[in-house]
C-alpha cells in the first residue's frame, strides 16, 4: 500500500507527483539528499531498519547488477518486510511486483544506461509489473540530458552521481549533453557558480556545483512541462542532440499498449509537429485509428469535399475555410487533409488533438508524412460510401496522396477544382459549379452529425446514431446541447477539446446502452467533487485519462472525467481517480 | 527437530542457483588441452618468510577442481583449461612436470628456490594429483628450498603434507580462502567451505610443519568497490591473526571466460576493481605483522583491475614494488585525476547503482 508517495498529475507515462516526506519533495526529482540506505544483504544479513518520516528508507536489499540471471535473481530476493515509515524496495524488472513499498529502486540500470532498446524494456516491463501509485527510482543513471527522456519513460526519482562523476572526469554538463572543460573558451550557463567565473577557474568543486545545479534546473523544466502536458514536444526537439536519446524514444513508441494506456485522451495545451517522429505519437495514432474505426463517416449520401488544412484551429475559423464553406453552401461533406492526422471530418475539427496543433508548414510533405496521410484516407474511404469525390487542394503533395488513396481503393468519381490557389477566385468557383445541382442538408443536420460522430470517437461506433436518433439539438456552433423528448438535457459539447460532457440523464441513457463500458464501480458511499482510488472497486481498462465515465456503486450514480487510466484506478491505493461532475444518491 | 532457518534456506537455494548458472556456462566451452603439457609456467621473484626469492611458478593441468565440476566459484574460469575426461595420469603429470624444468633451464640462469605448484584445484586431492605422483614430484623439487602448493582446506591433511615437509622442504599451503567473510564467501563467491575451515587447515598445516598462504579475492560479483575494500581490509587482518598463516596474497578480481563474472561484465553487471582500490588495502594493511603481496592479473584492461587507463603502469610497478620490501609510502608518490572519480565511487556505489563507473 502506497502510502508516502501520491501522482498528482500526468502526461503519457511521465507524472508529477509528491514524495510525503516530513518535507515534502515534488517529483521527478533527485532523492539522494533524503534516502537512507540500509545496505546490502550481499555482505551483511542487516537488522530491519528503523526508518524515519524525514528520509526515504531503502529497505536491506541484494542488488541484481545487469546480467545477473533470473535464476540468481529469485534464489537470493529478501524478503520485503511491511514497514509503517517511507521505504523503498530494491528491484529488478524480473522480480518487479507489488511488494507494498512506497517507491522502487530499480537495480541494475548503470549496466544499460545508453542502451536505448534494454533501457526502455527493463524500464517499462518493471513499470508495467509495480502499483501505478508507487514511485520508480532509477539509481546512478540521471544527466541533464537524459532527465527529460527518463521522466517521459516514467521514472519518478534520480540522484547526483553521474553529475557528481562527470565533474571528477572534467565533463561540464549542459541541457543537450557534456562538454569536456578543456573545450570550453567560456562557460554558457548563468548559474550562481559558473556567472562569476572563467572556465580558468572552474575546479572540481565548482564544476560539481554547476553538475548539479544543471540537474536541478532541467528537472524543474521536466516537471514545468509534465504540468503544462507538453513533456514529449519539448523531448522531439531535445532528444536531437544524442542519437541514444532519439533511439530510446523512438523505442518508446514501438511500446504501443504502455504509452497509450498512459496519455490521455484530451488536453487543453497545444502541441508541436516538427518532425517525423510526431507521426508515431500516440495522440496522432489513436487520432487515426479512432477515425478508421470508431468513427462512422456522417453525410456521406452528399459528396466528399476534401480540402487543405489550415494554420487557424479551428479549420471552420480560418478565412480558407469561411470561403469554402461559402462555395460548398451544405451541398458536400467537409473534410480536410492535414499531416499529421491524416484525414479529419467536419465534426471532429474540435476532437483532441485536431485543433490543438501547431505544425511546420513549407508546403512540401515529407515521404514518410505522404505515406501517413495517404494510408489513413484510403482507410477513411473504404468505410464510406460517397457518390463522389471533390478534391479542391493545392497541385503540391496534396493531389497525388488522394490520387494514390482513391486508386487503392476505387469506384470513385473523382473531379480536382483548384487551378491555381485553393481561395482564388477562379478555384472558388470551379468548387461551387462542381456541386451544380447537389442538394444541401439543413444546419441542424450537420449540428446532428457532430455530436453523433464525437460520441462514436468518444464511446465507439454506433452509439452517436444511437444517442441523436429521437433527440433534439439546441445551440449554436460550438456550444451545442443535446435533449431528450422530455426536453431533458443529456450532453454538451465542450468546444475546447470536443468531447461530449453528460448530464445525469445523458449518463443514464449511456449506463442503458449496451456497448458502453466506460464504467467505474465504486464502495458503498456518495461521492463529492471526486472519487478516490481506494474507493474504486473495478474500472473498465478501455479507460484513458479525460474519457467521460460513469460511476456506479450502491449508494451512487454518476458522471465525471477519468483522471487515471483504468487499471490504474484499480490498482492505486492513492490519487484522484474520476473527477466527479454529477452525482446522484441510490 | 528444529526447521532451518530462512536464511539458511535462502543460502542453500543460492549455491543451487549459482551451480546451475555456472555448470551452463562451463558447458559451453569447447577447448581441449594436452594433458602432458602445464596449463602455464612462468619464473619470478617472490617474498617469503625466508627472503626474496626467485621462483618458478607452475600452473599444472590436473583436470581441474572437484567443486567447480558441481558448478563452482562465480570468478573461476581455470576450471575452462581441463582435460577431456578430467583426470589427468601420474605419466602425464610427471610429463607436464619435466615441461617446467625444461622451461626453468631455458629461461633461468639458476634453479629457483622457491617452487610454486597450482593446479586451479587442489594439489593435495588425490583425485587430482594421486599419492605416487604427490611424492615423485616431493622428491622432484627436495634439493629446493621452499615449496608451494595449492589446495583447498578440506584436503590439508597430515600424512600429505608429511610427503612434501620429509623431503626437507619448507612447505607453505596456498588457501584459497578469498575472504574472512562467510557471506560473501559463499553469496557472492560460491565457494562452499567457512573461515573455521581455513583455521582447521591452518593448525593442522602448522601442527605438520607447514605454513599457509591465504588468497583473497578483491570484489567478487555483487559487491561494491568500498565494500570490497572494506573485506579485503579486515580479511588480512584476520587472517593474519591465524597461527600459521604468514602470507596473504590479496589478489584484485579478474574477467575469465566461462564464468559468471564473465557473463556480467559482458552484460555491464561487472567492473573489476580500481587499482586504486588495491593500493587503499595495502596501505591500510602496511603495519599487520603479516607478508601482505598482491597480482593484479590483467591489470590495465578492461577485464582486469584497471584505473582511466593513464596511470594503471605506474600503479602496477608500485604495487610489485610493494610485494617485495612491503612499503606502502611508494603509493603516495602516484598522482592523476582519476582518483577524484575512485573517491566518489567508493562513496556513492550501492548493491543497486552497480558498476557505478565502468
Amino acid at each position: 500500500m502506497t502510502e508516502f508517495f501520491e501522482v498528482l498529475d500526468r502526461d503519457g507515462a511521465a507524472r508529477l507527483g509528491e514524495l510525503r516526506l516530513d518535507e515534502p519533495l515534488q517529483t521527478p526529482t533527485t532523492v539522494d539528499a533524503v534516502l537512507e540506505d540500509a545496505g546490502s544483504r550481499w555482505v551483511n544479513s542487516r537488522d530491519e531498519p528503523e526508518g524515519s518520516s524525514a528520509t526515504l528508507t531503502i529497505l536491506p536489499h541484494r542488488g541484481m547488477p545487469t546480467g545477473t540471471r533470473g535464476v540468481v535473481q529469485e534464489a537470493f530476493a529478501p524478503s520485503i518486510p511491511d514497514v509503517t515509515f517511507p521505504s523503498a524496495a530494491v528491484i529488478t524488472p524480473h522480480l518487479a511486483d507489488d511488494l507494498g513499498a512506497d517507491a522502487y529502486v530499480l537495480s541494475g540500470l548503470t549496466g544499460i544506461d545508453r542502451d536505448p532498446r534494454r533501457l526502455v524494456e527493463a524500464i517499462t516491463e518493471t513499470r508495467r509489473a509495480i502499483p501505478p501509485d508507487t514511485a520508480l527510482y532509477a539509481p546512478g543513471i540521471a544527466e541533464p540530458a537524459s532527465v527529460a527522456l527518463l521522466s517521459y519513460l516514467g521514472i519518478d526519482l534520480f540522484d547526483t552521481d553521474r553529475s557528481v562523476i562527470a565533474a571528477t572526469q572534467g565533463r561540464y554538463l549542459v541541457s543537450e549533453g557534456s562538454i569536456p572543460v578543456e573545450e570550453l573558451d567560456e562557460l554558457p550557463c548563468p548559474c550562481e557558480v559558473c556567472r562569476p567565473r572563467s572556465v580558468a577557474d572552474l575546479d572540481v568543486d565548482a564544476l560539481t556545483q554547476h553538475n548539479i545545479a544543471q540537474l536541478d534546473a532541467m528537472l524543474r523544466l521536466v516537471r514545468e512541462r509534465i504540468g503544462d502536458g507538453r513533456l514529449r514536444d519539448y523531448l522531439e526537439g531535445q532528444v536531437r542532440h544524442q542519437p541514444w536519446l532519439t533511439s530510446a524514444m523512438r523505442q518508446l513508441d514501438q511500446e504501443w499498449s504502455y504509452l497509450e494506456e498512459r496519455t490521455p485522451v484530451a488536453r487543453q495545451s497545444a502541441m508541436t509537429f516538427t518532425t517525423d517522429d510526431a507521426l508515431h505519437r500516440v495522440e496522432v495514432v489513436r487520432f487515426a485509428d479512432r477515425l478508421t474505426s470508431r468513427y462512422r463517416p456522417q453525410l456521406d449520401e452528399h459528396p466528399l469535399v476534401l480540402v487543405p488544412c489550415s494554420a487557424t484551429k479551428p479549420y471552420s475559423q480560418s478565412p480558407s475555410h469561411r470561403h469554402f464553406r461559402e462555395a460548398i453552401d451544405f451541398r458536400g461533406h467537409i473534410v480536410s487533409l492535414t499531416s499529421p492526422f491524416g484525414v479529419v471530418p467536419d465534426e471532429l475539427e474540435l476532437v483532441y488533438p485536431a485543433q490543438h496543433y501547431d505544425t511546420a508548414v513549407t508546403g512540401h510533405w515529407s515521404a514518410s508524412e505522404q505515406a501517413f496521410v495517404t494510408d489513413v484516407l484510403e482507410a477513411y474511404l473504404r468505410r464510406a460510401s460517397y457518390p463522389r469525390i471533390i478534391a479542391h487542394v493545392p497541385a503540391e503533395g496534396y493531389r497525388s496522396v488522394i490520387q494514390e488513396a482513391v486508386d487503392r481503393v476505387g469506384g470513385f468519381d473523382l473531379t480536382f477544382t483548384v487551378v491555381d490557389h485553393p481561395t482564388d477566385d477562379d478555384s472558388l468557383s470551379h468548387l461551387s459549379s462542381a456541386l451544380e445541382g447537389e442538394w444541401a442538408y439543413r444546419r441542424n443536420r450537420r449540428y446532428r452529425a457532430i455530436v453523433a460522430a464525437i460520441a462514436d470517437m468518444q464511446f465507439g461506433p454506433g452509439i452517436g446514431a444511437d444517442l441523436v436518433s429521437g433527440a433534439e439539438i439546441v445551440g449554436r456552433y460550438p456550444r451545442l446541447r443535446l435533449r431528450d423528448r422530455t426536453d431533458e438535457q443529456l450532453l454538451t459539447l465542450v468546444p475546447q477539446y470536443g468531447q461530449l460532457a453528460f448530464t445525469l440523464a445523458g449518463a443514464r441513457w449511456l449506463a442503458a446502452h449496451d456497448s458502453v463500458d466506460h464504467v467505474v464501480a465504486i464502495e458503498g458511499f456518495v461521492p463529492h467533487g471526486s472519487v478516490l482510488a481506494p474507493g474504486v472497486i473495478d474500472a473498465d481498462p478501455a479507460i484513458r485519462v479525460g474519457d467521460e465515465v460513469l460511476v456506479e456503486g450502491p449508494a451512487a450514480f454518476g458522471v465525471g472525467r477519468a483522471a487515471m487510466y483504468g487499471d490504474e484506478m484499480v490498482e492505486s491505493s492513492r490519487g484522484i481517480a474520476v473527477d466527479v461532475r454529477h452525482v446522484q444518491e441510490r | 527437530m528444529s526447521e532451518p532457518s530462512p536464511e539458511v534456506y535462502e543460502r542453500g537455494r543460492g549455491m543451487d542457483a549459482h551451480n546451475l548458472v555456472m555448470r551452463e556456462l562451463r558447458g559451453e566451452r569447447d577447448e581441449q588441452y594436452d594433458p602432458s603439457e602445464p596449463t602455464r609456467v612462468w619464473i619470478d621473484e617472490d617474498n617469503t618468510p625466508g627472503g626474496i626469492y626467485q621462483s618458478l611458478t607452475i600452473i599444472l593441468n590436473t583436470g581441474g577442481c572437484r567443486w567447480a565440476r558441481a558448478g563452482g566459484c562465480t570468478m573461476c574460469g581455470y576450471v575452462a583449461e581441463s582435460v577431456e575426461g578430467g583426470r589427468v595420469s601420474h605419466e602425464h603429470l610427471m610429463a607436464q612436470i619435466e615441461h617446467c624444468l625444461e622451461h626453468e633451464r631455458s629461461h633461468a640462469d639458476e634453479v629457483s628456490p622457491l617452487v610454486k605448484i597450482y593446479t586451479s584445484g587442489s594439489f593435495l586431492d588425490e583425485r587430482e594429483v594421486g599419492a605416487e605422483t604427490r611424492q615423485a614430484i616431493a622428491d622432484t623439487f627436495a634439493d629446493r628450498e621452499r615449496l608451494v602448493v595449492e589446495s583447498l582446506p578440506d584436503f590439508v591433511k597430515p600424512a600429505r603434507l608429511d610427503d612434501l615437509v620429509f623431503v626437507g622442504l619448507e612447505v607453505d599451503v596456498a588457501i584459497g580462502l578469498e575472504t574472512a567473510t562467510d557471506r560473501i564467501r559463499r553469496d557472492c563467491v560460491n565457494k562452499y567451505f567457512n573461515f573455521a575451515d581455513f583455521e582447521d587447515a591452518c593448525e593442522i598445516a602448522s601442527e605438520h610443519g607447514a605454513g599457509v598462504k591465504a588468497y583473497l579475492l578483491m570484489k567478487p560479483p555483487f559487491i561494491t568497490e568500498a565494500e570490497a575494500i572494506d573485506d579485503m581490509v579486515r580479511s588480512i587482518e584476520r587472517c593474519a591473526e591465524v597461527s600459521g598463516c604468514h602470507t596473504v596474497s590479496m589478489n584484485p578480481c579478474n574477467v575469465q571466460r566461462y564464468t559468471m563474472v564473465d557473463e556480467l561484465h559482458f552484460r555491464g553487471g561487472y567492473r573489476p576493481p580500481w587499482l586504486w582500490s588495491v593500493a587503499e588495502v595495502l596501505t591500510q594493511t602496511a603495519d599487520i605483522d603479516a607478508i601482505i603481496v598482491s597480482d593484479p592479473v590483467g591489470h590495465g584492461s578492461d577485464r582486469g583491475p584497471h584505473n582511466c587507463g593513464t596511470c594503471d603502469t605506474g600503479i602496477y610497478e608500485a604495487i610489485k614494488a610493494f610485494n617485495l620490501d612491503q612499503d606502502s609510502a611508494v603509493f603516495d608518490r602516484i598522482e592523476c585525476s582519476c582518483r577524484h572519480t575512485w573517491e566518489v565511487v567508493c562513496e556513492r556505489e550501492t548493491g543497486y547503482n552497480q558498476p557505478l563507473v565502468h
